[in-house]
């Protein structure tokens, strides 16, 4: 043939011609990108650990969050109890297994649902355009106004009807109600530059349906902030029960979330400092993991991030020192 | 030999000559100028060595990223501070390097001009014409009354040929179109009276006829003040009938250097023969293949061991890789033995980097040396055209947009007509292009074709199948495969997030092609595009422009389409990299007997790969027909003015060549005239006497051929006078 044909092309012929060795699937690019990223990974392995401790961590101790154990009251860590109690002679490990279970439930399910409501949502917004957009927007615009605050307080005070669910379900639902506004916004601006771009008029042209488009387009194209939203939103849940449990008017008793423990320590850090610093820490762990984890997921997500890897780096240190 | 190659720097400033010949208004000496970046330190301009005497123009030459807007910018003390830059720039005897900012400005805009690249944003929105035009005297000419400068950025303005020019100092930048703000970038870079003028890529973004505009004001104002001009360029013809001397640029380092004749008659340097063959010309029917140069230029940021090119040079030897080869005069390369003075002095002036240069000459054949292909030879070349079935027709297609006005109540005050009654069709293994200037409705006429709506306004059949009858899904999934488009930006048209193998699989999956198939055929689709089969898991941003365009050339062939449209398809690619897609193009028609609709602004790609051509002004076909009879013989005024406005990459041919100069811009489609739309910047009805312009003014010329001549033309004069005005020819 011609020259246009590469030789090197021509030599792995033979070995492409089923081609089945050389196509990798794309989830296995994402995920060796995502292994690339050190810190990524590290976070991984914590917010994982947090995880399991959350669900097997009652194992750990022969307490449960309800019994009180009368001989240690208000007790320093000890053989008996590893963390010590709280001032009602309760186990503060199970107090921390099943805060830390709370709070991990309540943040994947708000910053989960949330982005996908934003998604949808917003992805609607730019894709029929027009009226739709105008009243969609509207009603947007009307939810961010909302005081989160107050409407977080009546729904948790029990009043209006709903006192027999669990405070923590009505937290999820209230927190989720004010989560996903911003994120709405910023997926309509974005998916409405998408749809001008060349590779959507492509796809248009080789009659794709529309439906698809948004699937495989705009999507995915929008993915690195939907995965970056949806870490961020993890932690902005943690974060905001801690804040509403804190100042009471969140989770309430009997159920323990890490926000509760930490507002309930306040008072009491200098005398029993184990009981603020316990939870605090592993408060930071849980929403230090999920940022560490958050530029490795944007990295694999998002093909114009430099992570390729680092096969040149030392040449190209060399030229460096020689030149300078 | 080997001497030379490894002479160290104070040896070769003394070869060159440390001291510029003392009537040299720039003499640049080792300019080396290297950026720091994430990925280590980039040497971007590698000891470029140029003397400028006045009046003279030295044209650079080079693809994107081989230094040459850094050389200028350097020279201009526009870098950055990051930038460390050594060597030495001397203006008049006067060394520029190392001077502060403060003192650099006084030599800036008086004695050193410069002409950007996009006239779009050079000039400041905020601020009329004129306004900036006195910035530029009040700077240098603090004492100048304020009359004075008034009345010298008037004559500015007349110089660069701006109509009105006292109306016209209070108009702002966004009231000009892009060639008149060219014209006045070029006022204010001459306001001064300059000594040195550098225009970096001035024309790049501008139309053909308003480039051809915009290089007479460059060589009038050359002209007026007798200023030295630097062209920074990677168009080959442009500077042809300008400079007196060129230097080639390849990876940061002057290659080739010599007068215009040495450089394209005579070229000793591998890549600048290739540079050479690769550009189609406008001018001859010669359908050979173009010299593709494979590969791309080094990574600048690790030191560069052999010569530059070595990676992507057909001769390159053992030889090439043992260090750099130096910039030596050709002519004492070949006989070094017995140089005396007279002929150094001849010698010296044509220089070129290449060990083999000797062996290279005027006589030896690009198209040898790079292996060029053979022209390839479809099936339906020997069958008439006639017999040929239709795979593409357009009757009376016409797209009008409405233009609005107001805010609450929108008032209709008139219509834009994009695409005005177009009808034309396209025979198997046809190529057929659009030309025309921008505006002129070449892509709405692509866009309409792809829309295939039975709401359009006239019709559109793709291998029999309608637009009227096209209403269901089924028809028009069968028209989808019949037809696929490849797009001007290689890197918009692919999803950044899609690998390659996504890419090319999304077509085939919307067929409903089972996975195994769609895995086979792609692999065929890697190397029928000549890419590597094992670069299917990259993601886009991993390759190349070229490489990118074939890729978005391989998801269009994905189909097995009949037709492919083409949208300007290597208008973002370089002169090297363009022959290699062109090639490609021209044998995938042959051998999968393609046809295309091709739109294109470059009149020499559209000549070397078309079979038809169709020229369109303000939504109209005004001449169509065999490319070859429409290129020789053009009939239309329009279509002299267009094709006489190319620069060839030929310095004798240019110089004598007529050049029709067309006034002003495409007209706004709201005031299209009742008559013929060309007739308010045509050259011949200028010239036509009274009575004969009435004609022009009230009726509208229909497409019609004549006998003799195969194409069909739309004017009543075709073969009128030029109006003496328009007509320029440089002796």
């Amino acid at each position: 043939m011609t020259n246009i044909i590469d030789p090197i092309a021509e030599i792995d012929e033979s070995r492409v011609s089923d081609g089945q060795d050389v196509v990798i699937a794309k989830s296995r690019i994402i995920f060796r990108r995502f292994m690339r990223n050190r810190t990524a990974v590290a976070g991984l392995f914590v917010f994982l650990a947090l995880f399991l401790f959350s669900l097997v961590g009652g194992f750990l101790t022969p307490w449960n969050k309800d019994t009180i154990d009368p001989y240690n009251i208000g007790m320093g860590p000890s053989p008996d109890h590893f963390l010590g109690t709280s001032q009602a002679g309760i186990d503060l490990l199970a107090l921390i297994v099943e805060g830390t279970r709370i709070s991990i439930f309540i943040g994947l399910i708000v910053g989960g649902v949330s982005v996908l409501v934003s998604a949808v949502y917003g992805c609607t917004m730019a894709f029929f355009g027009g009226k739709v957009d105008a009243i969609m927007l509207f009603i947007l615009e009307a939810l961010i106004m909302m005081p989160a605050i107050l409407v977080v307080a009546v729904a948790t005070s029990g009043s209006g009807g709903l006192k027999n669910l669990p405070s923590w379900l009505l937290l999820i639902v209230v927190l989720l109600f004010f989560s996903w506004m911003g994120t709405a916004r910023l997926v309509r601006s974005l998916s409405m530059s998408l749809m001008q771009r060349d590779y959507v008029k492509a796809a248009k042209y080789m009659g794709v349906p529309s439906r698809r488009i948004v699937w495989r387009h705009l999507v995915p194209n929008i993915g690195s902030l939907l995965v970056l939203d949806f870490t961020r939103g993890i932690t902005g849940a943690v974060l905001a029960e801690v804040a509403f449990s804190f100042i009471g008017i969140g989770i309430k008793l009997p159920d323990v979330s890490l926000g509760v423990l930490i507002g309930q320590a306040t008072g009491q850090v200098s005398s029993f400092p184990w009981m603020f610093w316990v939870p605090l820490t592993v408060m930071f762990l849980l929403t230090g993991s999920l940022a560490m984890m958050n530029d490795g997921l944007r990295d694999a997500f998002d093909p114009s991030s430099s992570s390729i890897g680092r096969a040149k780096r030392t040449a190209v240190r060399t030229v460096k020192k020689t030149t300078k | 030999m080997s001497t030379n190659i490894s002479q160290t720097p104070s040896e070769r400033l003394r070869e060159v000559g440390l001291y510029a010949p003392g009537d040299a208004v720039l003499s640049v000496r080792d300019l080396n100028v290297r950026f720091n970046t994430e990925n280590g330190v980039v040497h971007a301009v590698r000891g470029v060595d140029f003397d400028l005497l006045p009046g003279k123009t030295l044209g650079i030459v080079g693809e994107s990223g081989s230094g040459k807007s850094v050389t200028s910018m350097a020279i201009m003390g526009l870098l950055p501070e990051t930038a460390d830059i050594t060597g030495s720039v001397r203006y008049r005897g006067k060394e520029l390097l190392g001077l502060s900012d403060k003192a650099m400005c006084k030599h800036r805009g008086s004695d050193i001009a410069m002409v950007f690249q996009d006239p779009l944003s050079s000039l400041t929105p905020v601020y009329t014409v004129g306004n900036q035009i006195i910035e530029a005297l009040t700077v240098h000419n603090p004492i100048m009354s304020k009359q004075a400068k008034e009345a010298r950025a008037v004559e500015l303005l007349r110089m660069v040929g701006i109509p009105s020019p006292k109306d016209r100092l209070k108009a702002f930048p966004h009231e000009f179109s892009g060639g008149m703000r060219q014209r006045v970038m070029i006022a204010i870079a001459i306001a001064n009276d300059p000594r040195i003028l550098i225009a970096d890529e001035p024309t790049t973004a501008l139309d053909v006829t308003i480039q051809a505009q915009v290089l007479e004001v460059l060589h009038t104002a050359q002209e007026e003040t007798g200023a030295a001009v630097v062209m920074i360029t990677h168009d080959l013809g442009v500077v042809a009938g300008m400079a007196d001397d060129i230097m080639v640029m390849y990876a940061g380092k002057p290659v080739e250097k010599g007068t215009v004749e040495d450089i394209y008659y005579n070229p000793r340097m591998p890549y600048t023969l290739g540079l050479l063959g690769a550009v189609p010309r406008v001018d001859t029917a010669n359908k050979q293949s173009l010299v593709p140069i494979e590969g791309a230029p080094p990574n600048l940021a690790l030191p560069v061991t052999g010569c530059s090119f070595a990676g992507r040079c057909p001769l390159v030897s053992d030889a090439c890789l043992g260090g750099e080869p130096e910039l030596l005069s050709v002519r004492v390369l070949a006989n070094r033995p017995n140089t005396n003075g007279t002929d150094a002095k001849t010698a010296a002036s044509h220089r070129a980097a290449c060990i083999k240069a000797e062996e290279l000459g005027g006589e030896t054949d690009a198209h040898h040396i790079f292996r060029a292909p053979a022209k390839p030879v479809s099936k339906f070349d020997g069958v008439d055209r006639g017999e040929r079935e239709k795979v593409l027709e357009l009757k009376d297609v016409k797209k009008h947009f409405p233009l609005l006005k107001g805010a609450l109540i929108k008032r209709r005050i008139g219509t834009v007509k994009a695409v005005d009654g177009l009808s034309f069709d396209i025979r198997e293994g046809e190529c057929l292009s659009i030309v025309g200037e921008s505006g002129c409705g070449k892509t709405t006429t692509l866009l309409e074709i792809m829309e295939f709506h039975p709401d359009q306004q006239g019709e559109v059949v793709i291998s029999g199948v309608s637009n009227k009858v096209a209403t269901d899904s089924k028809t028009k999934m069968a028209m989808r495969k019949e037809m696929q488009m490849v797009f001007q930006d290689p890197t918009g048209a692919l999803d950044p997030r899609f690998t390659v193998y996504e890419v090319l699989a999304e077509p085939l999956e919307n067929l409903g092609m089972p996975k195994a198939a769609i895995k086979k055929r792609i692999m065929e689709l890697m190397r029928l595009v000549g890419l590597q089969p094992d670069h299917v898991n990259r993601f886009p941003n991993q390759f190349s422009g070229g490489q990118r365009q074939r890729i978005g050339i391989a998801r269009a062939l994905a189909v097995n389409p009949k037709l492919v449209v083409l949208d300007e398809p290597v208008s973002a690619l370089d002169v090297s990299v363009q022959a290699g897609v062109i090639n490609l193009l021209d044998q995938l028609r042959a051998e999968l007997g393609l046809s295309y609709l091709m739109v294109a602004h470059d009149l020499s790609v559209v000549r070397h790969i078309s079979d038809r051509v169709a020229v369109m002004y303000l939504g109209k076909i005004v001449e169509t027909g065999d490319v070859d009879e429409v290129f020789d013989n053009p009939r239309h005024p329009y279509t002299r003015a267009l094709l006489s406005a190319i620069p060839v990459p030929d310095p004798n041919l240019e110089r004598t060549r007529e050049r029709i100069i067309l006034q002003g811009d495409l007209p706004s489609p709201l005031d299209a005239p009742r008559g013929c739309n060309f007739a308010t910047r045509c050259p011949v009805f200028a010239a036509l006497p009274a009575a004969k312009q009435e004609k022009c003014l009230t009726l509208e010329p229909p497409l019609a051929s004549e006998e003799a001549y195969g194409q069909e033309f739309a004017c009543f004069f075709p073969d009128g006078e030029i109006d003496a005005d328009m007509l320029v020819v440089h002796t």
